[in-house]
């Protein structure tokens, strides 16, 4: 029986206890943040009133209708962009990555403006053509970004990067010309879906979509040791035998869909996928295998008390939730930061 | 038997030739030390053995097998690599570093099995990493780094070891350790060990065969006695010193024009 | 690999369960064989229709930029015509909920109508849509009298100006709503159409875009021979006048310089597609057909 693991040698492994338990823990903290947001809103709503079906109708009506879905949407969205940092950053070998970063944000913005400026009419499973053409447009950027990546091979991630960056300058001067050309009520509209929204998504769109996020943040904790080689570079994780390419293809595609999917339900919203991360990994550590489960339940908690904010603080108006986070994001980012900045160093 | 043959091997970078029809083969359980100058090629071939890098011609068997031809994870099976030294992103603990040598390994669970544990245990007590088991790598020495990575390397368990630069930070005593370790699972375990070093005089007194890059004659690969003569060190090296014996191993000071001893240099 | 496969397998039985359970959701149920009696207005000139209608006792909220009339000030807020709050909305109770048809709206009402709310999404871009929203908004509240009387009263009105003028000799007006950096008022507005009835022609000419920023080459190519310019409410109309008179004299060429023809005009009487339209028409023929002095 080796003797470092009764000693206080290995503080830092990953058991199979503490991930448990440190999930549960992040899971009931999500419930309770979500629980009071829903009672948070523009208009008060009491819990004893909503089911006194007499009197009591609009709190019921508000709280199904409205605060649900809402807080449902937000805390689904917020796990899907932690996560999805989480991966970039690794695959990126770069704790400065976020989802955005490889072309997602501009492909979706130029699908949404597109959509927007030609006064598309339909709705596909009750979505709204930016939405759908959002998504649309966010996955086939991914695919161009990565094409570009492999023809830089030699390059690593900085190849993966560069092209990103290539293409969202691209598509965003692309963004501005379909917008020079729009009327001002399609470009109004346009910036307001991309700043970033949450509304009440109906039943099967939260299931669907639901589904879709929590089996990508499963899939993704499932390649959590591969991850972590991988985190020290492509060659290095190869030469450990891991096949690289393909967890790298694998996690790119699950992480690239999974911010897909949350920007077609809610517009642009930054900072999520950036700092979540790092702050659980100035927490916990960055072993993924407990990075993805708990980042996921931390950026849920994170959007969900943003949105709170963002439909209460200026009510009857809203703030676009991309403000929110950025706004409380930054400072609570840089508390933590200071306060373990020894941890950091472990 | 010969754990890894190299056939006429070839390779440029965009058109600018580093290896030229190299040609030599390591015996299984013999200890390479790999030498030549900066920019000779040295930490091409480890990339070229290592399957990250593909020659333009020529071929190159580890046991009997392409190594292009090996999946990924056999080929991991057979060579454990230590890179240069390197800085990761993240800010992972020796420890958990180490147990990263393991991961074709773990359960479905997605942790370390039982056997990882007492590999993991050894590997950092060969390298005397277990102090700082739990520290950051971003947060130690390059040299204590470089032990970290030796040990990952030894976790995997391989036959075959290929160490570049393994030394380069350490300090006298753990280079010392290093080259015992080394010598001490080839001993013990028969595993092959070839090693790319600036210190020739270290690798002299350990090594089985040496490999010379850079000549312009052409590489030069045999029994250690026959390769690390002054007359190809000062060749290859373009710089003359002083040979003088040991034991069995011969060692090379390199002379400057104002060192103290330059009159000792061969053929003032 | 093979748990990834299984996961994707798990996943496609969850979206099937969920389609599955869909089907047996049924939405809640409305009473819509009453005419509304709290109705919720979600644009100004929405409002105005209500009040024009006679409904203001059952108008159970309004936005917060519904001035008109002074009593729509007095109506609970749902938030403004930009930003509408859907938690005031339900907490107000309606039984109609009105909004616009652009997608801001629309989306409004989209989220309501899911709610189990009734809703109508009028696009009133142009005065034929105009007059048609009257005509459904009185319908859909049982008034299709008093609809058709304000209708009436409206199109009398606006008969008036515009309907002797000779189509040959119809004036240039150029409509500008904002004078650094220049903003005028296109083709296919409702504010456009509005000149037409007043007896005039709009001289820009087709644009991109409905508001255009113009820049000195076209405001000469233009050729307008009437200058109207809009002045805020809070600004004094002929001070803004004399600004203008003094700022066109570079441009000397343009006929509506040479003769003098710049005015200015409120604000408010064009922003709004609305019961009050005529008033707008009123105010451009006004400048027109009477020289000088300022409306």
């Amino acid at each position: 029986m080796p003797i470092f693991y009764r000693r206080e040698h290995v503080k830092t492994l990953l058991t199979p206890r503490k991930l448990i338990l440190r999930t549960c823990v992040s899971l009931v903290l999500l419930a309770g943040v979500m629980a009071a947001c829903t009672m948070i809103g523009s208009q008060p709503i009491q819990a004893a009133k909503m089911f006194d079906r007499q009197h009591g109708g609009r709190d019921y009506e508000i709280f199904v209708h409205v605060r649900v879905p809402r807080v449902f949407l937000a805390a689904l969205v917020g796990a899907a962009l932690a996560s999805a940092g989480v991966v970039f950053q690794a695959l990126l070998q770069n704790p400065l990555a976020d989802p955005y970063i490889l072309g997602i944000s501009s492909g979706a913005g130029l699908g949404a403006t597109i959509a927007a400026s030609a006064g598309l009419d339909w709705t596909l499973w009750g979505r709204s053509p930016m939405a759908v053409c959002a998504f649309a447009g966010a996955l086939a950027t991914v695919w161009l970004v990565w094409w570009l990546g492999r023809l830089a091979r030699g390059a690593g991630p900085t190849g993966l990067l560069l092209a990103g960056v290539v293409v969202n300058a691209f598509f965003g001067a692309l963004i501005m010309f379909v917008t020079s050309l729009s009327g001002s009520r399609q470009v109004q509209t346009t910036i307001f879906w991309l700043m970033g929204n949450m509304t009440e998504e109906t039943f099967p769109v939260l299931w669907i979509s639901g589904g879709c996020i929590v089996a990508s943040v499963a899939a993704l904790y499932l390649l959590g040791p591969l991850l972590n080689a991988i985190s020290f570079g492509r060659a290095d994780a190869r030469s450990l035998g891991i096949n690289t390419s393909k967890v790298a293809m694998a996690s790119f595609a699950i992480a690239a869909f999974v911010t897909a999917v949350a920007v077609s339900l809610s517009g642009l919203i930054g900072f999520v996928g950036l700092i979540v991360p790092h702050a659980v990994r100035l927490l916990v550590g960055p072993d993924h295998r407990q990075l993805l489960p708990i980042s996921a339940a931390a950026g849920a908690m994170f959007l969900t008390a943003a949105d709170t904010v963002a439909r209460t603080a200026v009510a009857p108006a809203q703030l676009p939730v991309g403000v929110v986070t950025a706004i409380f994001g930054g400072p609570f980012f840089l508390l933590l930061l200071i306060r373990h900045a020894k941890k950091l160093w472990r | 038997m010969q754990a890894i043959e190299v056939d006429n091997l070839s390779f440029s970078y965009n058109k600018r030739p580093v290896l030229q029809n190299l040609s030599f083969e390591v015996f299984e359980g013999s200890f390479l030390a790999v030498i030549g100058p900066n920019g000779s090629g040295k930490t091409t071939l480890v990339n070229l053995l290592r399957g990250t890098l593909k020659a333009q011609s020529g071929s190159i068997r580890i046991d009997s097998v392409e190594v292009q031809q090996y999946r990924t994870g056999a080929l991991a099976r057979k060579i454990g690599v230590v890179p240069q030294e390197f800085v990761p992103a993240f800010g992972f603990s020796a420890v958990e570093t180490v147990l990263m040598a393991r991961t074709p390994f773990y359960s479905r669970s997605g942790f370390e099995r039982e056997s990882d544990r007492i590999a993991v245990e050894k590997a950092l007590r060969q390298t005397e990493t277990m102090e700082f088991a739990d520290r950051s790598i971003a947060s130690l020495s390059a040299g204590e780094r470089q032990r970290v990575f030796i040990a990952r390397a030894l976790a995997q368990e391989t036959p075959i070891l290929l160490l570049d630069e393994p030394t380069s930070f350490l300090d006298l005593r753990h280079q010392v350790g290093i080259f015992d370790l080394l010598k001490s699972t080839q001993i013990k375990e028969g595993k092959t060990i070839v090693v790319v070093t600036h210190d020739i005089n270290l690798a002299a007194q350990y090594c089985d065969n040496a490999l010379l890059l850079g000549s312009p004659d052409g590489c030069r690969c045999g029994p250690r006695p026959e390769v690390l003569t002054r007359q190809l060190i000062e060749k290859v090296f373009k710089v003359s010193g002083f040979m003088g014996e040991v034991g069995e191993a011969a060692f090379f000071l390199p002379l400057g024009g104002l060192a103290r001893d330059y009159k000792a240099r061969a053929g003032y | 690999m093979k748990k990834l496969w299984l996961i994707f397998a798990a996943l496609v039985c969850w979206t099937a369960g969920g389609v599955f359970i869909q089907q047996w959701q049924t939405g809640t149920d409305r009473d819509t064989a009453t005419p509304p009696m709290r109705i919720v207005s979600a644009a100004p000139n929405l409002t105005e229709i209500l009040f024009a209608l006679g409904l203001d006792d059952r108008i159970a909220a309004v936005t917060t930029n519904s001035n008109y009339p002074p009593a729509a000030m007095g109506k609970p807020k749902i938030g403004n015509f930009w930003h509408p709050d859907i938690e005031a909305v339900i907490s107000a109770g309606p039984d109609l909920v009105l909004t616009l048809g652009f997608e801001r709206q629309a989306n409004l009402a989209r989220r309501l109508e899911r709610a189990g709310y009734n809703t109508l999404s009028l696009d009133i871009e142009t005065i034929e849509q105009f007059y048609a929203a009257v005509e459904r908004i009185g319908s859909v509240t049982d008034s299709e009298a008093a609809a058709a009387e304000l209708l009436g009263r409206i199109k009398n009105r606006i008969a008036g100006p515009g309907t002797g003028a000779v189509q040959a000799k119809r004036l240039k007006v150029l409509l500008v709503i904002q004078r650094k950096p220049m903003r005028v008022v296109g083709r296919g507005t409702f504010v456009d159409e509005m000149i037409e009835l007043a007896g005039g022609v709009n001289a820009v000419g087709p644009t991109l875009h409905k508001y255009p920023p113009i820049g000195a080459e076209q405001l000469v190519g233009s050729s307008p021979d009437v200058i109207i310019e809009t002045a805020d409410s809070g600004v004094d109309p002929s001070r803004q006048r004399a600004e203008a008179l003094d700022y066109y004299r570079r441009f000397s060429d343009l006929p509506a310089v040479k003769t003098g023809r710049i005015y200015v005009i409120s604000a408010d009487s064009i922003s709004r597609l609305g019961p009050r339209l005529h008033e707008g028409v009123e105010a451009i023929a006004g400048c027109l057909f009477f020289t000088g002095g300022n409306m």
